[in-house]
């Protein structure tokens, strides 16, 4: 049996996932990255390796793709593919149905269209601010003295929203300790934060040219306040896919990996 | 391929806008005239002793105090412009040429002029208007503005030839340079060039902010040397794009293009040669001032010209270069805050991808990319949407055996 691997080089997480010759996903992994992207790649193609019996080393891969900001890092990857195209193939293979893509990383917000065959109809990102991100979630979990977890229901619970007027990260922390400190109710404030992000996904996913049929996508896909804030502002309901959101850039570049190494 | 002999003597030149050559033409008691715009004919700054330099602000970081005189709303190069005038980095002026080309550059040349950047005693500033229309009436307008504002004053405060011979002379030296670099450019049709298009864009670049005929040696030499290339064996490149829009004399745009995958082999931008470096035909039947302008009111494609003829032509034009020099696909490209290329991008991005079929990456960018992560991203995915593309020719590969398997594995 031959094996592919896809290693997403985040700048806050770093997945790996390793798929056989059938397109099984047989092994992944989701680990925080540190400040050196190889050896964060180092260690989750370490780890992604060591669930598979038939593999010693990341070597024995047939194939191997390296996407995210350190693609280029990835030890021992034969090319590397950008996120964009891996997570619109990643997304396909999870679920065909699926037209569009909203992927908020750790660093930018990114609209993806997808073509039925898998490929990149047409895609729009953020620029160097980092609103809208998983580093803007974590600076406002931070003004809460919350974990991200906590955070990311807190909103569900609000009946009424603050506005968040700012969209600058820095600014944006700020006007939260202001409310905060005013004795504003947390889930309102909260309420207000995702309704600004969802707000910034719309823009990227108008942009991108997506209508109907979207999911959510990176690790920010699993907060549960943003996404009822994106099906709100999209006015649908955002499709869940069977596989963890946060591995679609790993899946899509180990299927990249498959597609060329086979 | 071999290095380019003289690539990276041309990279240093374009490392500061005081260069070696600017220096050593002073040095000559030559007359440096600055300019901003590709709206200012060059040609008439070309004249007699004097010689022109588009300026640039290389090496850009902070813009802190040219945004405090001009607001963060203002494009990026207006601001790197006035923050490289007040470090005093264009001391070496003589004198500078502005156009209305755009409100923002005519703002960040009239605070040059109240800040009093240049302490030369005879430093002296000109404003041009140029039509917005072209048409017979813009025509006369140029004309009398290229008199008046460039011409008279070159004459009276330098002494400086402004006859017909002399601007004629001034057509001639110019077209020897077009010549080279249009011939330098043709080398981007091959289906293998035999030169990248970041090594033309330098060349094209130097002839914009050099003394032409101290550059002239060095330009024929290269072309020499670049006509008896080998092109590798294997071509790194995976597309072709044509890159459009707004100016870009930032060494590092094309770089990042071209290091994502994309050779660019179209350069319709200002700082490019398309247009910009073609030959200026002269005839013998009018006066030399009025033709010398219409060629430039008549070849420029910037957004500043507003009539429609002028607008489509600017899309047809695009569609013209892409089929000639086989591009698959087009970067679209504005700096933050260009405001006539921002409406140009928004619109020509959409008109080229679905009137004319062309796959169309569209990009706001800073002055200086630096090593813009993002931006390389987008030029990679671009890149790779435009590959799949062709390789797949066209055939839903969501129906081929692979995509299937792995469905059911999943």
């Amino acid at each position: 049996m031959r094996y592919f691997g896809g290693c997403d080089s985040g700048s806050t997480y770093t997945k790996c996932v390793i798929i056989d010759e059938n397109g099984k996903m047989v092994a992944d992994v989701t680990l925080k990255s540190r400040i050196n992207a190889v050896l964060s790649c180092q260690d989750a193609l370490d780890q992604a390796v060591a669930q598979v019996p038939d593999l010693n080393s990341a070597q024995d891969l047939t194939y191997l793709v390296g996407t995210g900001y350190g693609r280029n890092k990835v030890p021992f990857a034969d090319e590397n593919i950008s996120e964009i195209s891996c997570h619109a193939m990643g997304v396909h293979v999870a679920d065909p149905s699926v037209k569009a893509i909203i992927d908020i990383g750790g660093q930018d917000v990114k609209g993806i269209a997808v073509d039925t065959d898998g490929t990149v109809l047409n895609f729009a990102m953020n620029d160097k601010c980092a609103a809208g991100t998983g580093r803007f979630f974590e600076a406002m979990a931070r003004a809460f003295e919350m974990d991200l977890d906590e955070f990311s229901c807190l909103s569900l619970k609000a009946k009424n929203v603050i506005p968040i007027t700012a969209q600058c990260t820095v600014f944006a922390e700020s006007e939260v300790i202001s409310l905060v400190g005013e004795g504003k109710p947390m889930d309102e404030i909260a309420a207000g934060i995702e309704l600004s992000v969802a707000k910034r996904c719309f823009v990227m996913s108008k942009k991108a040219g997506a209508v109907d049929h979207i999911t959510l996508t990176g690790g920010c896909a699993k907060n549960a306040g943003l996404k009822a804030a994106i099906e709100q502002v999209l006015k649908l309901k955002v499709t869940e896919l069977p596989i963890d959101p946060q591995l679609m850039g790993a899946l899509g570049a180990a299927e990249f990996a498959r597609q060329k190494g086979m | 391929m071999k290095d380019l002999k003289h690539l990276y003597y041309f990279e240093n030149l374009l490392m500061d806008a005081d260069n070696e050559l600017v220096r050593q033409a002073q040095a000559d008691g030559r007359i440096c005239v600055g300019s901003v715009c590709y709206q200012i004919p060059e040609v008439l700054m070309n004249l007699g002793n004097a010689f022109t330099v588009r300026l640039r602000a290389p090496r850009t970081g902070s813009m802190e105090m040219g945004t405090y005189y001009l607001t963060s709303l203002l494009c990026e190069y207006s601001r790197a412009l006035l923050e490289r005038a007040i470090e005093g980095g264009y001391q070496f002026l003589d004198c500078l040429m502005a156009p209305d080309g755009c409100t923002m550059i005519n703002r960040c040349v009239e605070n040059m002029e109240l800040l009093k950047i240049n302490e030369k005693e005879h430093f002296f500033y000109k404003y041009l208007e140029v039509p917005m229309k072209a048409d017979d009436n813009g025509l006369n307008l140029y004309v009398s503005q290229c008199k008046e504002k460039i011409l008279t004053p070159l004459h009276e405060k330098f002494g400086i030839d402004i006859s017909d011979e002399a601007l004629r002379k001034s057509v001639e030296e110019h077209n020897k340079i077009c010549r080279i670099i249009t011939e330098l450019g043709n080398f981007r049709k091959e289906e293998k060039p035999r030169i990248t298009g970041y090594e033309f864009h330098i060349i094209t670049m130097c002839t914009y902010v050099c003394p032409q005929d101290l550059l002239l040696e060095k330009l024929e030499e290269t072309l020499e040397e670049v006509k008896n290339r080998q092109p590798d064996e294997k071509w790194p490149y995976r597309a072709r794009v044509a890159v459009v829009g707004s100016e870009i004399d930032d060494i590092d745009m094309i770089k990042l293009i071209e290091d994502s995958g994309a050779y660019v082999c179209a350069d319709r931008f200002c700082f490019g040669s398309l247009p910009g470096r073609e030959e200026i035909i002269l005839n013998d039947d009018e006066d030399v001032l009025t033709q010398i302008c219409r060629h430039y009111m008549m070849t420029c494609m910037c957004p500043r010209h507003m009539d429609t003829p002028k607008m489509n032509r600017r899309r047809e034009y695009v569609d013209e270069i892409a089929k000639k020099y086989k591009a698959d696909g087009i970067i679209y490209e504005q700096m933050k805050f260009c405001d006539p290329w921002a409406y140009e991008r928004m619109v020509g991005s959409h008109v080229l991808r679905e009137e004319y079929g062309y796959p169309v990456l569209t990009i706001d960018r800073p002055y200086a990319v630096g090593n813009s992560g993002q931006i390389r991203t987008r030029v990679q995915a671009f890149v790779e949407s435009i590959e799949i593309k062709k390789i797949q020719g066209g055939i839903k590969s969501g129906e081929s055996n692979w995509k299937l398997s792995t469905r059911e594995a999943l």
